[in-house]
């Protein structure tokens, strides 16, 4: 999700379009970070309409301290986690992800392809996980939230937060190898040969 | 070297979770135990791969970018900026606080008159009044 800072400027200024342009480059990522932590696509529309109603309010007070699309991962955290509290969770995994092509850091072409369709697999594991730990593992491991940020989030003590963090990847490595014949130690094996050769 | 038990439980983890100890305690097993060297590579292969995930999006159901625009429509305001608001809120209240003095004061003064009252609206014209039936006869 990149996002240009003049355009979160003139937004903050006032501009309509300039707005509503952030929306239109945003939402796809909101909607899908929602997805990942309600665990449903209803909950998780109504959780991206939030969170823009929120930005509405809240965008002045952005100092651009840190990135924007950090920032805005933090307001979606913040509403899915109030919108979980209020609602019963009605289900889980049905209609969870189906990623559309996107960019990935990895430089080599072959490992890009791989990590991506490594991860496109991952997705409907993760959704599957049970909800606490799905929640801790989306926020810490996806999106790169601290301990305490997670703990915060989900009014859980740290300690509690490495329990399930613990869990949830031992549980997903398990699966991902079960499902996927050891494809990530298979990975992991060229990955570390490919290593040694350069 | 410590054994594959104590170690396992620390595969899992980034090394910013860990303990300098533990970090350094996980090291010197890797280094020497072919298994847990496997599973740890297998570890931080899955958090690359969740980290990808990050980049990877999925499209909402349709009509939810319609939707979220008509509602921020409803609810922006144009000006964002929360001194502006803070400002606005508070002429705002200036400005209602003075109609609200004003519409007490009108009130007060409405019920002080006597003359209020659906039947005192009414006006008479000014007609001849009758004189009475004695006087005439005199």
């Amino acid at each position: 999700m990149e996002v240009d800072r003049e355009l979160v400027e003139a937004a903050q200024a006032g501009d309509r379009w300039a707005l509503e342009e952030l929306v239109r480059r945003t939402h796809r990522s909101v909607y899908t970070c929602a997805l990942r932590l309600v665990g449903n696509p209803d909950d998780a529309a109504d959780v991206t309409q939030d969170v823009y109603l929120r930005v509405v309010r809240k965008l002045g007070g952005f100092r651009h301290e840190a990135s924007f699309s950090t920032w805005l991962n933090r307001v979606t955290t913040n509403v899915a986690m109030s919108t979980l509290k209020r609602r019963t969770r009605r289900f889980a995994v049905e209609g969870a992800a189906v990623p559309a092509d996107t960019p990935d850091p990895a430089p080599d072409p072959a490992e890009r392809a791989e990590a991506v369709a490594l991860a496109r697999r991952l997705e409907l594991l993760v959704a599957g996980l049970p909800e606490g730990q799905r929640q801790v593992l989306v926020l810490r491991d996806v999106y790169g939230q601290s301990t305490e940020e997670v703990a915060n989030a989900m009014g859980l003590t740290p300690g509690a937060v490495k329990v399930r963090l613990f869990r949830a990847r031992e549980r997903l490595k398990a699966e991902l190898e079960a499902t996927e014949g050891g494809q990530v130690v298979a990975l992991a094996g060229r990955r570390r040969a490919t290593g040694r050769r350069s | 070297m410590t054994s594959c038990h104590n170690i396992r439980p620390l595969l899992p983890a980034r090394a910013e979770e860990l303990t300098l100890f533990e970090v350094r305690a996980r090291a010197e097993h890797v280094a020497e135990c072919a298994r847990c060297a496997t599973e740890a590579a297998a570890y931080s292969r899955l958090g690359q791969a969740l980290a990808v995930m990050a980049n990877l999006e999925v499209d909402p159901a349709d009509g939810t970018l319609e939707r979220v625009l008509v509602a921020i429509g409803r609810r922006r305001t144009g000006v964002t900026d929360p001194r502006l608001l803070a400002a606005a809120g508070a002429s705002g209240a200036l400005v209602a606080t003075v109609v609200v003095a004003r519409a007490v004061r009108s009130r007060r003064r409405s019920r002080r008159r006597p003359t209020s009252g659906p039947w005192r609206r009414l006006r008479l014209p000014n007609l001849p009044v009758p004189a009475p039936a004695l006087a005439r006869a005199k």
